[in-house]
Parts: structure tokens; sequence; C-alpha cells
């Protein structure tokens, strides 16, 4: 689904990502874990087409195309969603206007027809039950005046309102109270299917207890430095990402 | 053209200013009338078109109300020149005015907004607002709030910010599967909506955010 090699990038001329290697086959979790600063933030900016990083070497396909000379609308419409580590306040775009669009949008990709008002309703209120959105929230202005939980939930709910194949969570658990965590991450295990693939990227091994993981990165110095099962998860914990200069 | 207006006491007026040429008003309201004014520049086939609107609005006597809103969308080399002034001659008026401008292109335009309230005109609300964005680099937006002071038992504000359409809100949007141009719309209708909701018409909201959309689509 997703093959990266050799990816370097650079933001204000630093460079961050230095030569980044992963692949994500169809049905897998992948976990990546580091330290901050590491790249993580970057890694899921370029892949999502973020204007201020510039990739100055390597490549990356998606779903068999090539992932770096398209739009970041059409890396979307394609399959792939970021939940944003810092979701972004958008004061006068209401939540349901703001879901109507991209969710047409992206029918609108697929050759299907916009959604009748009253299907679409009818979907939002599914989705809203599967992640635990309280109603409130979804009469709002998109992200406006939540609290740092809700934010990271109504991520999760746009997750399941598009449907990706790819979804990358960018610190998603980070801010969130055990409950909160553990609704975010039933509601990401049920949109899993054996199409779609997740790229989670945390600091704490407790998210990996709920959405179990098929392969651990660890991300430092903007490459993949090593590489494991789940059980590399609770080694860092553990641990700390100090071991990692120890040779194994 | 000069424009003079009394409102008698109590009278409602509402004036709406949509693309409306060189004028110049002068309202005088006298006891309890109110005033909603409207100042409405929208894409415009002739691209140095310019508009000079004055406006100025005098309270007679107690219980005044005035509220001025705006909005305008300049392209090419237009210009929309705007000045106010709202003078509270006698104490308990009311008076605010939000003006809003997106200029593209080469567009320049400037909003002058005069506020007096006089020593006797004391328990008086006076508020003024210009938000501004440039869609461009060669876009030139002036403002120049004057107030004068003179009662001291007075609630009165003013604030005026120029910026840019928030590129992390158009990132946002296009991860959201949606294009850049629409997501550009979805932004300045949301920076509209503050006024647009106002208008006493809601036909007339249509028009206008369907005015947008094709400028912008
Ligand atoms: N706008 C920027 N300009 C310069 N450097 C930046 C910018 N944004 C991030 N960086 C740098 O990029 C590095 C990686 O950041 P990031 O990807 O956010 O790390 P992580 O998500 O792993 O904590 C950090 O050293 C950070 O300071
Ligand atoms: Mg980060």
């Amino acid at each position: 689904m997703l093959e990266i090699k050799n990816l370097h990038a650079s933001i204000a001329g630093k460079e961050i990502l230095k030569g980044l290697n992963l692949t994500v086959h169809e049905g897998e979790v992948h976990a990546i874990m580091g330290p901050n600063g590491a790249g993580k933030s970057t890694l899921s900016n370029v892949l999502t087409g973020h204007p201020a990083y510039t990739v100055t070497a390597g490549e990356v396909f998606f779903r068999g195309k090539n992932l770096l000379t398209m739009s970041p609308e059409e890396r979307a419409r394609e399959g792939m969603f970021l939940s944003f580590q810092y979701p972004v306040e958008i004061p006068g775009v209401s939540m349901v206007n703001f879901m109507r669009t991209a969710v047409n949008e992206k029918r609108k990709h697929e050759g299907k027809p916009a959604l009748s008002a009253t299907d679409f309703l009818k979907l939002m209120r599914e989705k809203k039950a599967l992640v635990g959105m309280d109603n409130r929230l979804t009469k709002r202005s998109v992200n406006e005046g939540f609290s740092g939980g809700e934010k990271k939930r109504n991520e999760i709910f746009q997750m399941a309102m598009l449907e990706p194949c790819l979804s990358i969570l960018d610190e998603t658990d980070s801010g969130l109270d055990i409950d909160a965590l553990r609704i975010v991450a039933e509601g990401v295990n049920a949109l899993k299917t054996p199409h779609t693939a997740s790229i989670v990227i945390t600091h704490y091994q407790r998210l990996l207890d709920y959405i179990v993981p098929d392969f651990v990165h660890v991300l430092a110095d903007g490459k993949i430095v090593r590489t494991g099962g789940k059980e590399l998860a609770l080694e860092l914990e553990d641990k700390g990402y100090a071991f990692l200069n120890e040779k194994p | 053209m000069l424009n003079e207006i009394i409102l008698h006491p109590g009278e409602h007026r509402e004036i709406i200013l949509l693309n409306e040429p060189d004028t110049n008003w002068h309202i005088i309201q006298e006891a309890n009338s109110t005033l909603l004014l409207y100042v409405i520049a929208l894409p415009h086939p002739n691209d140095e078109v310019q508009w000079h609107t004055a406006i100025t609005v005098e309270h007679k006597a107690t219980g005044c109300k005035t509220e001025m809103y705006g909005l305008a969308l300049l392209h090419s080399q237009q210009q929309h020149h705007l000045t106010t002034r709202v003078l509270h001659n006698v104490g308990g008026g009311y008076s605010s005015q939000l003006f809003k401008f997106v200029l593209d292109d080469e567009s320049k335009a400037s909003f002058k907004g005069e506020l007096k309230i006089m020593p006797d005109a004391q328990q008086v609300e006076a508020y003024q607002t210009n938000r501004n964005i440039l869609l461009s680099r060669q876009a030139e937006m002036t403002t120049e709030p004057q107030l004068e002071i003179y009662a001291d038992d007075v609630k009165a504000s003013h604030g005026a910010t120029t910026g840019q359409l928030d590129d992390s809100a158009l990132f946002y949007m296009q991860q959201r599967c949606i294009s850049r141009e629409t997501a550009r719309k979805l932004l300045l209708c949301a920076f509209f909506e503050d006024v647009l909701r106002t208008l006493p018409n809601e036909q007339m909201q249509e028009d206008i955010v369907e005015k947008i959309n094709e400028y912008i689509g």
C-alpha cells in the first residue's frame, strides 16, 4: 500500500528526514516511536503533502502511484488520512458544512454521487455513535473551542466519516485520559479491515495495549533505526531510547 | 451625491449600499431611532472601478442606536475608500461598526473611522472593528481609526487587523479531500460570516455567498 524509499526531506533549509525506508502492506498496523524532534510529525506532513516541506531525495508510492507528485487533496481522496498532532481550529466553518464538503469531494473522486442531506445526516449519526462524539460538538465550527481531547476525538470521527485506506495517527493519544484513549482506540479498531492499514505515531506503550501493532519502528535522527514486533515497544518503555545506542 | 436623511423619533431605517458608486450620506438620528446600514462591494466587471463612500451619523437626541456593517471583495485595480463619522452628541446612545475587506490582485482600500463622543454624552456605548485579508502581496489596505472621547462614563473600543488566509486551515481542509479553491471559499465565507448573518434579508445573504463563490471558483 505504501512504499517509502530513501526519503530525505527538509524544512526551512534544515534536513529532518535523512534516508527513511518503510513499507506498509494492507491489513498491517505499524507503530512509530521515537524521541521528540526525531522527525515523526515531519514524516506525517511530508506524506500528506504539507507545502512547507521539501523532499530532496527518495521516492514514495501509495497504492502503486507516485505520491510525491500529487496535491494534498489528491492524496487524501486516494485514501490517505492524517489525524493531526495539533488539529486546526476553523472559526466560521461549521462541522456539518466541512464534513459534507469533504465526504462529497471524496465520493466524487470515487465516481459516486453526492450524498443526499438525509443520507449524510444518517452517516454523521452513525459515525458519531461509533467514536462517542458529542452532538454538541458537531454543531460548532471546526474544532473551535474544543478541548484537547475533543479535538483528538474529532480527528477519529472525521476518519470514520472518510473511511481512509491508510490512516496516520500522529500522537492521537497525547492529552487523552485513559477512557478517551480507549474509545479512540476502539474507534480505530472498528474501522480496521483487511484492506486498510495504519501508522500509529506515539510516545507511549499504553496506546499499543489497545491498538496492537504488527511492527514497531523507532525513528531517530530522521531514520528508522530499529524495527521489531510489539515487544519492542515494551522494551522502549522499560529502558528508554538510550539503549538504542548500545549495539544489539 | 449628498444624501441627507433625518430619522424621526422612534423610526427604524435600513440602508443597504450594494456596489453603490460614490456616495456621501449624512444621517441625523432623533430620539430612540435605529439605523442599520450596510456598505457592500462585491466583485465587479469593471477592473478599475473606484468607490468612495462617506457616511456621517449624528445622534441628536438620547436613545439612538446605530449599527453599520460592511464587506468588500475587491480585485484587479479596484479601489474602495470608506470613511465613517459617528458623532455621539448626547448620552445614552449606542453605535457599532464592523467592516471587513478582502483584497486580491492590486486592489486598494482604506477605512477611516472617526468616532466622537462629546463631553455631555455620558453612558454611550461605541464600538468599531475593521478586519482585512490580503489575498495577494500587491494588495494594500490602510486603516485609520480616529477616536475622540470627551465623556468619561462610556464604553468604547476599536480594533483593526490585516492578515492573510490561514495556511494551516487551508492545509487541514486539503487533508480532508477539499480542494484548495473550495477551502479558500469556505474560509472567505467564514471570514464574512459575522457580517452576513446580520443581513435582514436571507435571499441577499445567499446572493452574496454565491458572488463570493463565483469569484474564487
Ligand atoms: N518550521 C520549522 N522550521 C525549522 N525547523 C522545524 C520546523 N518544524 C519542525 N522543525 C524541526 O524539525 C525537527 C523534527 O520535528 P518533528 O517532525 O515535529 O518531530 P517529532 O514529531 O518527532 O517530535 C525538530 O528538530 C524541529 O525543531
Ligand atoms: Mg510530533
